[in-house]
């Protein structure tokens, strides 16, 4: 064991710490960007042309800004928007200055994701709950959110996988978690067993989100 | 009129792109008395989707103005727009029922935000589900139904909140023909046992001639013709018209069998090739054999077509009478005095009728 793991054998609490870390970045990340991703998904599905409340200026207007903060490099995000950081968290360094950058880093994709799942949903289907008088906001939560849910879970966790890789990211900067264990110490050490371990909590985390998304998307889908 | 239920004035509909304008629907007046099964024919195309999604503005016109239960939907706002749509329902070609949720929570939908309890509401879908005969489905979900069931259940949803209208756009296109007529009748049963007002939208003659009682036939966004069925099949005025109409009781496709037979197509001087058409009384009395026996007229029957149109009954006939050039015009007028209508088939006409084809 000390020859196979010569470093990390030292380090068991460190690795708790940096596990927690992670978890703790990627979930409040993924339930505020889930919010503000579904809240534009769905806008962009309703605003779009032909749409329940076609409107073409907050379509475009939305649209653009998806598509641009998409754009963005994560880790040039990570530094352009290190001012906001400061200005909200009051610091740019450690795993809570990290939601920042985080939440803006997935929102737009997640917003996409959202789109694409409700995009799926037959049109003639909102068509009928229009003929039966139902309202914007009924067609919204009674059709949209519940016909596409599958659709909008498999999106979730593909969404919160894409957010732990980011998180490994930001730890490169300073956010602390597994990224950060793997670079700072792991890679500038020269301690490989750090970065191999670091990297297998990490896949443990995602087959494990995998496997709940997985199984949370056919629970929905059991028709 | 006092009773009409759905009054449409002067609609048009304008879809307006970048470049170009394409006119859907053009001026169309449209009355629909309540009660009333009210078919509306046209290929696909003819504006007639376009139209009667006007009738509960899922479709808002760019001209003219929506009245449905005395009700001017044009000048309602949102809210109140939705309460007068709860009184329209609709079915669709493709069902457009809620995959995720099973038949009795699809039927009981329209119901959720009004202020009933879950158990009456519950109830109220069971029943409508006993009503299109799919009681035992409540907890299927539409992906386990067949084509059929599933429009059944989206009849069911359709009536939950008790419409005085039902449109039904092109319900049955998407069915086989056995399926088509059970819907059919059961769309007729609801009309009677409820009286609700039907508007079907189709393109097939034989969904208009089973359940309706007035048509009107739709060409590129106006309704060129319009009337009670039996007397727009039996005297079509326009050619599209009589189109839909050969369709139905395949006098076109007899026609052409008999222009492709050169036996038949080549008559002596003494032989007439001739069509008749018949409506309600004339088709119970046997004239053919009083033309045997009065005129010694022999009537050589090719094909023969009785329907029930609306309850009355219309058949077709096309046959080679025989006789001398006298007898010939005696039988033709015995048969017009009892109300045949005529048609003389040139074998000329026919064998072009072939070549165009």
């Amino acid at each position: 064991m000390i020859n196979l793991l010569p470093n990390v054998i030292h380090m068991k609490d460190q690795f708790i710490t940096a596990t927690w870390e992670t978890i703790y970045m990627t979930f409040l990340s993924a339930i505020i960007a889930g919010v503000i991703g579904l809240a534009l998904g769905v806008l962009l599905v309703v605003s779009q042309k032909h749409g329940i409340l076609e409107d073409s200026i907050i379509y475009s207007f939305t649209d653009k800004t998806v598509n641009v903060l998409r754009s963005i490099p994560f880790i040039i995000l990570l530094a352009v928007i290190a001012p906001l950081t400061n200005y909200i968290v009051g610091t740019t360094i450690g795993t809570t200055a990290a939601l920042v950058p985080l939440i803006f880093g997935i929102f737009p994709f997640y917003a996409r994701q959202v789109q694409n799942a409700l995009l799926e949903i037959d049109p003639g289907v909102v068509e009928a709950a229009q003929s039966m008088g139902s309202s914007p906001i009924g067609i919204i939560f009674s059709v949209y959110l519940r016909e596409g849910l599958p659709d909008i879970i498999r999106a979730s966790t593909f969404t919160v996988i894409s957010l732990v890789s980011l998180t490994t990211v930001a730890g490169a900067i300073g956010a602390g978690g597994l990224g950060d264990v793997a670079i700072s110490i792991g890679y500038a050490r020269f301690e490989g067993d750090v970065t191999v371990v670091a990297m297998l909590i990490i896949l443990v985390l995602i087959f494990a989100i995998q496997i709940i998304g997985d199984r949370l998307a056919k629970h929905f889908e059991q028709f | 009129m006092a009773d009409s239920i759905i009054q449409l004035k002067d609609i048009s509909v304008i879809f307006k792109d970048e470049q170009k304008e394409l006119t859907a629907v053009k001026d169309v007046n449209l009355e629909i008395e309540k009660g009333d099964i009210y078919g509306v024919i046209g290929y696909s195309g003819a504006g007639k989707s376009t139209l009667v999604r006007v009738i509960n503005l899922l479709q808002k016109p760019t001209k003219g103005t929506v009245q449905v239960n005395q009700q001017q939907l044009l000048d309602l706002d949102e809210s109140k727009l939705r309460q007068a749509r709860k009184k329209i329902g609709m079915i669709f070609q493709h069902f457009n029922l809620m995959k995720s949720r099973t038949v009795l929570n699809n039927v009981e939908y329209p119901l959720l935000r009004e202020s009933i309890s879950k158990s009456d509401r519950q109830d109220k879908a069971r029943k409508l589900l006993e009503l299109v005969g799919l009681a035992e489905f409540e907890n299927a979900y539409p992906d386990q139904l067949s084509g059929g069931q599933k429009q059944r259940v989206a009849i069911a949803r359709a009536l939950a909140n008790d419409p005085e209208v039902l449109i039904s756009d092109e319900a049955t296109s998407a069915l086989d023909p056995k399926t088509t007529m059970s819907i059919l009748k059961l769309l007729k049963h609801l009309n009677q046992q409820l009286g609700v007002t039907i508007v079907l939208i189709t393109h097939e003659m034989q969904a208009i001639k089973t359940i309706c009682h007035n048509v009107a036939v739709m060409e590129k966004g106006q309704i060129i013709e319009r009337g009670p069925v039996a007397s727009v099949f039996t005297e079509p005025q326009q050619p599209l018209t009589k189109d839909f109409v050969d369709t139905s009781t395949n006098v076109k496709e007899a026609l052409a069998r008999i222009g492709n037979d050169p036996q038949i197509s080549k008559l002596d001087e003494n032989q007439r090739l001739i069509t008749l058409s018949f409506v309600g009384q004339s088709s119970k009395q046997s004239l053919i054999s009083e033309l045997a026996r009065k005129l010694n007229v022999d009537a050589n029957i090719l094909f023969a077509n009785v329907d029930q149109i609306d309850g009355i009954s219309v058949g077709t006939m096309i046959a080679i009478l025989t006789g001398t050039p006298d007898t010939l015009k005696q039988a033709v007028s015995l048969l017009t005095e009892n109300g045949v209508k005529i048609t003389e088939v040139k074998s000329s006409a026919l064998k072009e009728d072939v070549a165009n084809d």
